[in-house]
């Protein structure tokens, strides 16, 4: 079983360096200028400058095609959809019974394709290059308590392990005899619940050993507690921050003039 | 010759394309023997032991049980002919009632209702279940957690059963316990593969030995042969019984240094000791 | 020495586990006393509450787990009714038997230093016992996996150096063994002796794996049916292999070697380990 959920890709880079609180910041404002800009082409310029920005803090070609394959069939969904929901507007390209496909529909669809691979690559960028404890330490940063981001951190690293248990356990059931190969779809799903039962059995257990584990190595909800590593806004983090207000606030002003 | 079993022909298994957890593994279990496999974490015992029910498919080469290929068919209609216990109880109780947990089984194998509670009934009782036989599997202790899933794999008499670490975390008398109905199979002619690490059970029960080291079948033979060769089982990372490492230190005084088990060692010795004192 | 460790009459039981069902009674007084630096071996059989004894050695019964305590653990004369939390995991170290599920980091740095984060220490010292952890458990060089990654082996040496980092006083092993290969165990307790030299510890350690006992233990203790049925030295404790035997256990086969020899008179031997059995029967055979 591999490391899973976790997308973190070891690295030294400046963009790993950056602080957490930093790295959330570009993504809230990417959040803003993705959703509030109608401009395909604002959104193929931004995926690209994030592109060049991964690629210069060293994530490989590979690891961000992985990730583009992963969005491609909600990518693709949306594309096929939006045009079809949505028929408004002119020149119509199809008229066929009662599908309608229109020019600007098209567009439409392109641009929330667009915009669902912006607002992923955004998170990526943060999810990429901040390790758990600096993920955990930048929700606390931004005034989230401890608890909910190790809740956040222990859902991670326990995800993998659930479903390494669920694999097994529809093992376990193959190996007595269940043939889902052979049953219709309603068996098949009813045949799925005891499998939950066993996976809930099963994260009822974890749950159980971590509470103590946790406990037994003096960790108590709500208490003060020291890090290892203590954020610190830098140099380039100020920087970089002053850059992201910049650009935001003028890419919003402008967004608003051209409307 | 005895009839085969298990046949695995130079099977290799690939994990995700990238872990190669087997390499060209060739064997024949043949049936009624009691074959333990061992080796160190991590060197492919589990990915053989799926193999040979079908949770795995070999990427190269091919898996026949009883002699017929299984690889156009589902695991659960392997599972006539394989039973399988998985290394963690916990795994494979979901049932409300120990009852159901072993009906699960015997159902799915398509038994017909006379004969299902019939077995049910006389398996309950051979695993002294029946006292718990309405009570839900998943609170009771880890030792009766094990017998419930022992139970369940006996009840569907599958004439191959595979084991994976089934006697760890259980106590000596519960593991005797288990072995000797294990025993009980074989002297029906059922066919055993048992993965542990526990090379004194496998000195007292197995016939044969498996020795797996990274995905390579590092040797195969009987209990005694295997057991008596240090360098073999050091590469393999596997220690062998207390005393058959006594004998082999005894070798240079004339001790054959293939004891098995307390009593061997005993006999053997004893022996020794009256050749020379000419008694 | 004076006794360290104290367990006076421990009563434990957990709360039905349904309705109509009574509830279980774990530990029915339990007394031992282990001394400082000692390590002691715990033996007993599935379900005989070993577990349960552990978790009242380091006060998570009755300060987190459910359930009816009575009697008292004192552990350097301070009773474990009136720890607080920190004191609770700087006194006492708890590992368990599968340390993957209670992993809660991404790398194996982040893991040790979970819980000196908790202890509210600063970033020097948790740095400077972080770096003794690891190179006294042999995994400095795993430093930056992910502990998922990691060998059964190395993941308790992890734990264990997780926990070790704590400076507690009293280690408490359960069955630590349990999921590793002998190449894993054997790291393990060499592990382990390295640091009873390194910060003199005292061990309470649960083991079904009799044959490692005499590696590592001063003295054995036997939980049956929630009561210490058998305490004592090695050989004291492994004389009595017929009534180990009803209770569940087993003797290093050694020892029953031995006892069969003795068994027919050809020798009253006591041997725990091989080399000690090899020198003796070697000498018979005029060696």
């Amino acid at each position: 079983m591999g490391p899973g959920f976790d997308l973190y890709t070891a690295g030294t880079s400046w963009l790993h360096r950056l602080d957490p609180r930093t790295k959330m910041t570009f993504v809230g404002a990417s959040f803003v200028l993705l959703l509030l800009t109608g401009q395909i082409i604002l959104v193929l310029a931004y995926l690209v400058v994030v592109h060049a920005v991964l690629r210069r803090a060293g994530i490989p070609w590979r690891r961000i095609g992985w990730l583009w394959a992963r969005m491609w069939p909600l990518t693709l969904l949306i594309l096929i959809l939006w045009p079809l929901s949505n028929p408004g507007g002119e020149p119509v390209l199809v008229q066929w019974w009662w599908i309608r496909i229109t020019l600007p529909g098209i567009g439409q669809g392109l641009l929330a394709g667009l915009r669902v691979n912006g607002l992923a690559f955004a998170v990526y960028v943060l999810l990429l290059t901040t390790d758990q404890s600096g993920l955990v330490q930048g929700l606390v940063g931004i005034g989230l308590p401890f608890e909910w981001g190790l809740a956040l951190a222990i859902g991670l690293r326990y995800l993998p392990l659930l479903l390494g248990m669920y694999g097994t356990i529809t093992d376990a059931q193959r190996a007595r005899g269940w043939t889902p190969e052979e049953e219709g779809l309603v068996r098949r799903a009813r045949a799925y619940g005891p499998t939950l039962v066993a996976l809930v059995i099963g994260a009822l257990r974890l749950t159980d050993g971590l509470t103590l584990a946790l406990a037994a190595r003096g960790f108590r909800p709500g208490q003060p507690r020291t890090t290892r590593r203590p954020l610190q806004l830098r140099w380039a983090d100020r920087v970089c921050l002053a850059g992201i207000g910049v650009l935001t606030l003028a890419l919003v002003a402008a967004e608003w003039i051209y409307l | 010759m005895a009839e085969c079993a298990i046949e695995l022909e130079k099977c290799s298994y690939t994990y995700d394309g990238q872990v190669r957890a087997l390499r060209n593994v060739s064997c024949t279990i043949e049936a009624g023997s009691w074959v333990a496999l061992v080796g160190q974490n991590g060197s492919g015992k589990s990915t053989l032991a799926k193999l040979c029910n079908g949770l795995l498919r070999p990427q190269e080469g091919r898996v026949r049980i009883n002699g017929a290929d299984i690889r156009d068919r589902p695991v659960g209609s392997v599972a006539r002919e394989v039973g399988y216990l998985f290394q963690n109880p916990d795994h494979q109780i979901f049932a409300p009632t120990v009852r159901e947990e072993i009906a699960f089984g015997l159902r799915n194998l398509g038994f017909p209702g006379e004969e299902r509670e019939q077995r049910l009934r006389s398996t309950l009782e051979a695993f002294d279940l029946t006292a718990y036989a309405d009570r839900p599997p998943a609170v009771l202790g880890f030792g009766l957690r094990r017998q419930v899933t022992v139970a369940s794999l006996f009840a569907c008499g599958s004439p191959i059963l595979i084991l994976d670490e089934a006697t760890q975390g259980l106590d000596w008398q519960r593991s005797q316990g288990l072995l000797d109905r294990l025993q009980e199979r074989q002297d029906v002619g059922h066919t055993i593969l048992f993965i542990t690490h526990d090379m004194r059970l496998v000195a007292e029960r197995a016939n044969r030995v498996m020795v797996l080291h990274q995905g390579e079948l590092l040797a195969e033979g009987p209990v005694r042969k295997i057991l008596s060769r240090p360098h073999l089982l050091a590469r393999a990372s596997v220690s062998p019984p207390p005393v058959t490492h006594l004998s082999q230190l005894l070798r240079p005084w004339g001790m054959k240094g293939d004891s098995l088990t307390v009593e061997d060692f005993y006999l053997e010795y004893v022996a020794l000791l009256a050749e020379r004192e000419g008694v | 020495m004076a006794p360290f460790v104290v367990l006076d009459d421990v009563h434990v039981s957990y709360p039905s586990p349904g309705p109509g069902l009574e509830a279980p009674r774990i530990l029915r007084g339990v007394s031992l006393s282990v001394a400082e630096g000692e390590c002691l071996a715990l033996l007993g059989p599935t379900g005989a509450g070993k577990s349960t004894l552990c978790l009242c050695l380091n006060g998570l019964i009755p300060h987190l787990v459910d359930g009816t305590f009575r009697g008292g653990v004192h552990i350097a004369g301070h009773s474990t009714r009136e720890w607080t939390p920190g004191e609770l995991s700087q006194t006492v170290g708890l590992v368990f038997q599968d340390a993957e599920s209670q992993f809660v980091s991404m790398t194996v740095e982040d893991e040790v230093a979970f819980g000196l984060e908790s202890l509210g220490l600063p970033p020097d010292e948790i740095e400077g016992r972080l770096a003794e952890a690891l190179e006294v458990m042999e995994v400095g060089g795993l430093r930056s996996r992910s502990p998922l990654e990691l060998s059964g082996g190395q993941k308790q040496r992890v734990a264990l150096a997780a926990v070790m980092a704590m400076r507690p006083r009293v280690l408490v092993l359960d069955e630590p063994t349990t999921n590793l290969d002998p190449v894993g165990k054997a790291a393990l307790l060499r592990a382990v002796s390295r640091l009873r030299v390194a910060w003199g510890t005292t061990i309470v350690w649960v083991t079904q794996d009799v044959d490692w006992v005499p590696h590592l233990a001063d003295r054995v203790a036997v939980l049956w049916e929630g009561q210490i049925a058998l305490e004592g030295g090695l050989r004291e404790v492994f004389d009595q292999g017929a009534l180990l035997r009803r209770m569940g256990l087993r003797v290093p086969q050694v020892r029953e070697l031995a006892a069969r020899f003795g068994s027919t008179g050809l020798g009253g031997y006591a041997w725990l380990g091989v080399d000690e059995a090899a020198e003796a029967l070697r000498g018979r055979l005029g060696g």
